[in-house]
C-alpha cells in the first residue's frame, strides 16, 4: 500500500501543523485522521492531497510519502511502529518521536529533535539535522533508547544528549555538546565537533575528526587504530567529574585554554 | 440578592455536631442562612453526601519553590495535560501542575480553602501572585519563622513579647497567615553547611537550640492571639530514629489555648521512624500516636506517602541535600538570607523498595492509632508525599481493612515485620473523614469563627456534595466507589455559586486571601524599632520601605484581626 500525501499550499504557511496522526498503522486501518493547524483541528484531506495506491494486509506493508511543503509539520512518525514513512522535502520538528519501529527516510533536512527518545526502528536523513537529533525532551533522563539514526549531514548542538541505547550516526559535522549525560548506547560522528559527552557515564562515542574544547574531566587511557582504514584514535574514559565509565574515542583534539 | 437551595442533601458537619441528616440548605449572597424566598435557584442533591467545603491545613501550591519545582520539572508538564475548555484554561503537570492545574483539580475534590504550607517571607510576593492565580480556593499562607535572625536574638535574650513583636509585624507585612517553623534552627545551620539532629543541638552563631525557638514562638504566637497555632515541621525530618527527637519536642507544648491546640506538627509520617539506618528502619508511628493521645495541645496531620513519582520540596534545605545523596538526580538548593532556606528534588516512591513501604504504612498507621479525629489531619504535604489528587485514595485506605489489605499483598513481603498497620482492624467511619479533611482543619486553623469548615447560620457557603448515598454504601467493601465519589464532587460550592460540576469547572472564580493581623501596642510597633530597623537595613539586601507586599497584591482581603496581649 501506498499512500502519497501532498502538501497544499497554505494560506499562512508559518503555522506549524501538529500531524503526530501520520504513522503507517493508521492508514491501513482506513481511518479518517486530523492533524491540528495552530488551534484548529482539520482534516487530513484539507491540508494533503491523498492519493492511495492498493490496499494492505499489515501496517508493515504501508509506505506513506509526503511531498509539498511540510517544512512546519510536526511530530510526523510519532509512536510509529512499522511501515515506511519517505519524506520528499525537508521535514519539521520532533519527527520520528517515540518510534519503536519501521523506517523514516527523509531527503530534505529535519529540524530539530529528529527521533527524540526513540525506541528502535531506524531514521535516514539525507540532509541536515536540527539541534537536539536523537536526545531526550526537556527534563527527560533517558533519551533515546533504541534503534538507529543516521544523519548524511550535519547535525545541531546537543546531538544524542542523555543518549541511553541504540546508535546515532552522523557523517557531517555535529554542534557543540554532542552525547551530553550519554548514559549507553553509540554515537559515532564522522565530522568535527565541540565539547562532547559532557557528564556521560556509559556508553561509546567516536569522533573520527576533530574535538575543539575538548574537556578536561577526560582520562587519556590508550590509543587504537579504528576500522579498516586503521584510524588511529586516542580512546579516553569519563566523564570523570561524573564518576562516569564512558567512552570516548577521537581522531584529533585540542582543549580551550 | 443570589439565593441557592440546596434541598435533600445528607449532611455531615462535624462542628454543629450533623451527622448523617437530611436536610435543606438555605443561601445567600454567599452565607448560609435560615431560609430563602421561592424564587431561589433549586438543587436537589438526591440524599447524595455533602460536607462543608474542603480545607487542606498543609499542601505547597504556590510561590517560589513551587514554581522552582516547575523550572525543574520540565518533564512532569508532560502528565495531566488537559485542554481549554469553557471557562477553564489549559493545564499540565501531575506533582508540580501549572496554578490553574491546581486549582480545579482541588476544586473537582470538593476543596474551596488551602493553605500553603511555607512561604519566605522575603519572596511572599511571588506567593500571592500564584494565589490570585489560584482563582477557587481561599487561600492561606503559612510564613517561615525558622531562622528569622530577630526572632533567634529574641529567643536568646529569652525576649517572648520582642519575639511575639517580630512576628506580628511580619506577618503584617507579607501578608501571612501563621507562624512556620520548618526545622528550627536547624534551615540557618544549613547556612554553615551544618544541621541541628534534635532540639538540644544550638544553631551556630545564635547560641539558641531548636527546643528554645519552639518554646518561645509557641507562646509569642499565644500572646498575639492569632488564629492558627504554631505550624511545626520538627527536626530531623526522614531520619531512621527521628520518632524520639518527636516525642522530645511534644513533650515540650504546653497547653495555652482552650479553643484549639498550641502546636500543629505536620507531616509527622516523615517524624514516626524507629531504626538506625535505612537498612532497619520500621515504624513508630504507635508511641508517637499515644503521644498525641495523651496531649490535646497537638495536632497532627499524616504527611501520608503514596507510591508513584512526585516532587519533594520544602524550606528544609539540609534535609533535601540528604536526599540529594541518596537519589543522585536533580537537586536545587536555595537561601533566603536571614530567613530561611529551601530545597527541591525530584523523587519516585516504589512498592520496591522496602523503605517506601515502611513509610506507606506509618501514615495510615498513625491516622488509625490517634484516637480522636480531630487531632489527626488528612494531608499529603502535597506534593512531598503525594500529589493532593491521592487524597481520594486515602480515604478509601482509612475506611477498609479490606482495601489495606489488598494493598499490603502487593507491596515489598519484609514490610510485615517492620510495621503493625496489618494487625489494625479499624475503620473510618464517614463523620471520622469529615473531621480529617475539613472541620479538623477549620478548627486547627481557627477559621471556622470566620464561617469555614462548618454548614451553620452563618456560615460560608463552601460546600462539596459527592456523588454517593452513605446509607447505601458499605466503605469497608465499596470501597473503590468511595475514592471514585471522593475523586469527584456533584457540586462544588464556593462563597453560594456552583464552581465545579461533575468535574468540570464552571465559572472563573475570585478567592480571598485571608491573612493575620495581630494589633500590637504602639511601644512594640517593630516598624518603628530603632534597634530592628537598624539591623533590618544592615543585613537585608532590600529596604526596609519595600519588604511589605502591597495591597496590590491581595486583591481581595480577608483579615482576620486580633488584639495583642503584651
Amino acid at each position: 500500500m501506498r499512500v502519497i500525501l501532498t502538501a497544499k499550499p497554505r494560506k499562512k504557511p508559518l503555522i506549524p501543523v501538529e500531524a503526530e496522526t501520520i504513522i503507517p498503522r493508521h492508514f491501513r486501518q482506513g481511518r479518517d485522521l486530523t492533524v491540528w493547524e495552530g488551534n484548529r483541528e482539520r482534516s487530513l484531506r484539507d491540508i494533503f492531497d491523498v492519493m492511495v495506491e492498493r490496499t494492505a494486509a499489515a501496517a508493515e506493508e504501508v509506505e506513506v510519502i509526503l511531498r509539498g511543503d511540510v517544512s512546519r509539520f510536526k511530530r510526523v512518525g510519532e509512536y510509529m511502529d512499522a511501515g515506511k514513512i519517505t519524506i520528499e522535502g525537508d521535514i519539521g520538528m520532533h519527527c520520528g518521536n517515540f518510534m519503536t519501529g519501521g523506517t523514516i527516510e527523509i531527503h530534505g533536512n529535519a529540524d530539530g529533535w529528529l527521533g527524540r527518545e526513540m525506541r528502535g526502528g531506524r531514521i535516514l536523513c539525507h540532509g541536515n539535522a536540527g539541534h537536539y537529533a536523537g536526545s531526550g525532551y526537556r527534563g527527560e533522563k533517558f533519551g533515546m533508547k533504541g534503534g538507529t539514526l543516521e544523519i548524511l549531514g550535519n547535525a545541531g548542538d546537543f546531538a544524542a544528549e542523555y543518549l541511553a541505547g541504540g546508535e546515532v550516526i552522523i557523517h557531517g559535522n555535529a554542534g557543540d555538546l554532542p552525547g551530553v549525560e550519554m548514559v549507553n548506547g553509540t554515537l559515532t560522528i564522522h565530522g568535527n565537533c565541540s565539547r562532547p559527552c559532557g557528564n556521560m557515564t556509559g556508553g561509546t562515542c567516536t569522533v573520527l575528526g576533530t574535538v575543539r574544547g575538548m574537556l578536561p574531566t577526560f582520562r587519556k587511557n590508550s590509543t587504537l587504530l579504528h576500522g579498516s582504514d586503521k584510524i588511529p584514535l586516542t580512546v579516553f574514559e569519563g566523564d570523570i567529574a561524573n564518576r562516569g565509565k564512558g567512552i570516548l574515542q577521537v581522531r584529533e583534539y585540542s582543549y580551550d585554554d | 440578592m443570589t439565593e441557592l437551595l440546596l434541598r435533600n442533601a445528607c449532611v455531615i458537619d462535624p462542628l454543629n455536631r450533623v451527622n448523617g441528616d437530611v436536610m435543606d440548605i438555605a443561601i445567600r449572597d454567599g452565607w448560609i442562612v435560615e431560609s430563602v424566598g421561592n424564587g431561589a435557584e433549586v438543587i436537589d442533591a438526591r440524599g447524595f453526601l455533602t460536607l462543608p467545603g474542603g480545607i487542606d491545613s498543609h499542601t505547597h501550591i504556590c510561590g517560589t519553590k513551587v514554581n522552582f519545582g516547575r523550572y525543574m520539572m520540565p518533564e512532569d508538564m508532560r502528565a495531566g495535560r488537559t485542554i481549554r475548555k469553557g471557562v477553564m484554561h489549559a493545564t499540565s503537570g501531575y506533582s508540580v501542575p501549572t496554578t490553574y492545574g491546581n486549582s480545579y483539580r482541588y476544586s473537582a475534590m470538593g476543596y474551596t480553602s488551602i493553605l500553603e504550607g511555607a512561604m519566605a517571607p522575603l519572596e511572599a510576593r511571588h506567593t500571592h501572585e500564584e494565589f490570585s492565580a489560584t482563582p477557587l480556593q481561599d487561600t492561606m499562607a503559612n510564613t517561615l519563622f525558622d531562622g528569622n535572625w530577630p526572632v533567634m536574638e529574641a529567643v536568646k535574650e529569652k525576649d517572648v513579647k520582642r519575639a511575639a513583636a517580630i512576628v506580628a509585624w511580619t506577618l503584617a507585612a507579607v501578608k501571612g497567615f501563621a507562624v512556620k517553623l520548618t526545622n528550627p534552627g536547624g534551615t540557618e545551620a544549613w547556612g554553615w553547611g551544618k544541621n541541628v539532629t534534635c532540639i538540644r543541638d544550638p544553631v551556630p552563631h545564635f547560641e539558641v537550640t531548636p527546643a528554645e525557638i519552639i518554646e518561645t514562638l509557641i507562646r509569642a504566637n499565644e500572646l498575639l492571639r492569632l488564629p492558627h497555632s504554631v505550624h511545626l515541621h520538627c527536626n530531623n525530618l526522614g531520619a531512621p530514629g527521628n520518632y524520639q527527637c518527636t516525642i522530645g519536642t511534644f513533650d515540650l507544648v504546653p497547653d495555652l489555648n482552650k479553643e484549639r491546640q498550641s502546636l500543629y506538627a505536620t507531616h509527622v509520617q516523615f517524624h514516626a521512624y524507629g531504626g538506625t539506618s535505612w537498612k532497619d528502619i520500621n515504624s513508630k508511628a504507635e508511641p508517637v500516636a499515644y503521644s498525641v493521645n495523651r496531649k490535646p495541645q497537638i495536632v497532627i496531620d499524616m504527611g501520608q506517602m503514596m507510591f508513584g513519582k512526585t516532587t519533594t520540596m520544602t524550606a528544609d534545605g539540609p534535609m533535601e541535600w540528604n536526599l540529594y545523596r541518596l537519589h543522585h538526580n536533580k537537586w536545587s538548593n536555595h537561601d533566603v538570607e536571614l530567613e530561611t532556606t529551601s530545597g527541591i528534588i525530584p523523587v519516585y516512591y516504589s512498592k520496591k523498595s522496602l523503605v517506601n513501604c515502611v513509610m506507606w504504612a506509618i501514615g495510615l498507621e498513625l491516622a488509625l492509632l490517634v484516637k480522636d479525629p480531630w487531632q489527626c489531619l488528612l494531608a499529603t504535604d502535597n506534593p512531598n508525599g503525594a500529589p493532593f489528587v491521592r487524597y481520594p485514595e486515602i480515604i478509601g485506605l482509612l475506611m477498609s481493612k479490606r482495601y489495606r489489605d489488598e494493598e499490603f499483598r502487593t507491596i515489598h513481603p519484609d514490610t510485615g515485620k517492620r510495621v503493625i498497620l496489618d494487625t489494625l482492624d479499624r475503620e473510618l467511619g464517614w463523620h471520622d473523614i469529615a473531621v480529617m479533611t475539613r472541620a479538623g482543619q477549620a478548627k486547627a486553623l481557627g477559621i471556622a469563627k470566620i464561617g469555614k469548615g462548618h454548614l451553620g447560620v452563618g456560615a460560608e457557603a463552601d460546600i462539596a456534595v459527592y456523588p454517593i448515598r452513605i446509607r447505601d454504601t458499605d466503605p469497608s467493601r465499596d470501597y473503590a466507589a468511595v475514592v471514585s465519589a471522593f475523586q469527584r464532587t456533584a457540586w462544588t460550592i464556593k462563597r453560594g455559586r456552583v464552581v465545579c460540576r461533575d468535574g468540570d469547572v464552571v465559572v472563573e472564580g475570585t478567592n480571598r486571601t485571608i491573612w493575620a493581623n495581630s494589633r500590637v501596642p504602639e511601644a512594640f510597633d517593630m516598624g518603628r524599632d530603632p534597634e530592628f530597623v537598624k539591623k533590618f537595613d544592615r543585613y537585608y539586601t532590600v529596604r526596609m520601605a519595600n519588604y511589605p507586599v502591597q495591597d496590590a497584591y491581595i486583591p481581595r482581603s480577608g483579615c482576620i484581626e486580633s488584639e495583642a496581649v503584651l
